[in-house]
């Protein structure tokens, strides 16, 4: 997991380079309409996550730029924008993803449930236990179906499996069996594997394999699930399926995906959050306003495809 | 610019609703023109011509939907389709009333004069200009001339209801003569109107009345559909 999302990162990154001037004339012009005006955005509820201006440097490459935005729970979020935008940049600091890379600093506050998660002494495993991530690319481990849901519950302590409490007699069997319906359920998953958990999940299609790794990500009970370009790598049918899905589990979860589809992001999302090259916030609203009338000009003519 | 098909296929898209404007706004113009000069051959013409309009109608409407479907626009270009689509629809029943015009001057026996001081010249001269406004409004991306269309219907409402009070009036005034010969005519003598004229003159002012005052509601469409794209304002679609 950690080489796949070094990865992503690196090409991300060398995409932003080649992307910031060929679009400089874009971002430098004046845009009347916009005035930040998505700081006034505002949604019924309290913020599950609430950043505030969060800035992200790259070495010297300022990558996200005085983000400051507030996401409601139980609901979906999307992120769009050009490629080099920095909206993966953007979800992978709500679990402290870029950590993991030496050249990246941080600055600003990310609070969830209102506890700064950039704060000294947060504990790393447990934050992304509460909030999730899923890849582009479905990455289940080359073990079984049962392996894959059951991993990370047995690894935190959570099902007491293996060697150990087989021959102490406290193998928790049927709660780790209950564990893995569930959460095959909730991935809607369950009808199409129940006969064969045992399974190597490589042998999974990729729409499979992917809801494979929501449900991974679901056992560790979650309240925020990060879900970087999803469905990008899937087929139409594998899509709309990931997509139902989506839209299910944001009745128990908070969902917040990155997407380069902005009709997916339409038909899915509650709220959209425009990023624009320069790793600006330009527009955050609710999706219906965002798609039909957008405040900014420059949101206007990226999403109608004048530029970009 | 990326999306350059795409782009030309919404300006053809305009273009399109343009030219059908300009064609229903010909089709009105020449409709008052028979009804005043009583030219059956030009009324003729217009209510045989009145099915290509509709048949323009209906492929604007199929490329408002494959843009909708193939293409998704967003945005103002989303607008700028639904509105489109929209428009079209009061552009075709436009052509429908001007056909409605060319209709009644073909069954105009001729023999009835005009109710004297209705001044339809006036009137039709206002939903002429009012379309025209409309179209005009439109091709140039005006929203304040939407807003003037708008105000300026109430001028063509006030003057056709006018018409249809003096219409009324008409009616109440009306002196029945019963003759002899079992012929009823308005007023004394045998040189007065009869009286079946003079109830198919008064219902063909009060239908042409209703057609061009019609004219100028659909013309409010127009610009209220305009407006819309424009700056997603519903204000005067209410």
């Amino acid at each position: 997991m950690t080489e796949s999302s070094m990865n992503t990162t690196t090409a991300d990154r060398t995409e932003s380079d080649g992307a910031t001037s060929s679009t400089e004339t874009t971002t430098g012009e004046s845009d009347e309409r916009t005035n930040a005006a998505w700081r006034e955005y505002s949604f019924a509820g309290d913020p599950v996550l609430s950043v505030a201006d969060l800035n992200v440097w790259y070495d010297d490459d300022h990558a996200l730029k005085d983000i400051s935005i507030d996401i409601p729970e139980k609901s979906v979020t999307a992120l769009i924008g050009p490629s080099g935008c920095g909206k993966s940049t953007f979800l992978r600091c709500l679990n402290r993803m870029n950590d993991r890379i030496k050249s990246c600093r941080v600055e600003g506050s990310v609070a969830f449930n209102g506890q700064d998660i950039y704060a000294d002494g947060t504990n790393l495993v447990e934050l992304r236990k509460r909030i999730g991530m899923v890849f582009q690319h479905p990455n289940p481990f080359p073990k079984s179906i049962r392996d894959n849901v059951a991993y990370a519950p047995r690894k935190h302590g959570d099902l007491d499996r293996g060697l150990v409490p087989r021959l102490l007699g406290r193998e928790e069997t049927e709660k780790e069996n209950e564990l893995v319906e569930r959460c095959l359920r909730d991935a809607a998953l369950w009808s199409e594997v129940e006969g064969r958990l045992d399974d190597n999940a490589l042998g999974l299609s990729g729409g499979q394999q992917q809801r494979l790794c929501i449900a991974r990500c679901l056992a560790v009970d979650p309240e925020i699930i990060l879900m970087d370009e999803p469905a990008s790598a899937l087929d139409p049918i594998a899509t709309a399926k990931i997509e139902d899905l989506i839209e299910d589990l944001a009745e128990e979860y908070t969902v917040v995906i990155v997407t380069h589809n902005m009709q997916q992001a339409a038909r899915i999302s509650d709220q959209t959050a425009v990023f624009l090259t320069g790793g600006e916030l330009v527009e955050y609203g609710d999706t219906d306003q965002v798609f039909e009338n957008p405040r900014s000009q420059r949101v206007e003519d990226y999403i109608t495809g004048k530029f970009g | 610019m990326p999306r350059e098909a795409y782009r030309k296929r919404l300006e053809r898209l305009r273009d399109a609703v343009v030219a059908m404007g300009d064609r229903v706004y010909e089709q009105l113009d020449d409709a008052v023109t028979a009804l005043f000069t009583d030219d059956c051959a030009l009324a003729r013409d217009i209510v045989e011509t009145d099915a290509t309009v509709n048949d323009r109608c209906l492929e604007i409407e199929r490329e408002c939907l494959d843009l909708l479907a193939l293409h998704q626009p967003v945005a103002g270009d989303l607008r700028f389709v639904v509105a489109a689509f929209q428009i079209v629809t009061d552009l075709e029943r436009i052509g429908d009333l001007a056909t409605n015009l060319a209709e009644y001057t073909l069954a105009s026996t001729g023999s009835a004069s005009p109710l004297p001081d209705v001044d339809f010249e006036r009137i039709a001269a206002l939903a002429l200009a009012q379309v025209d406004r409309a179209l005009e409004a439109f091709v140039t991306d005006d929203a304040e001339a939407c807003f003037a269309v708008a105000d300026r219907d109430d001028e063509l409402d006030a003057r056709c209801v006018r018409v249809a009070e003096r219409v009324v009036r008409t009616l109440v005034e009306l002196h029945v003569d019963h003759e002899s010969n079992g012929e009823q005519r308005v007023g004394h003598g045998t040189r007065t109107p009869p009286v079946a004229d003079v109830i198919a003159n008064v219902s063909r002012t009060l239908v042409i009345a209703r057609d061009l005052e019609r004219v100028g509601d659909h013309a409010v469409n127009v610009a209220a559909r305009t407006l819309y794209a424009l700056e997603n304002s519903e204000e005067l679609l209410r």
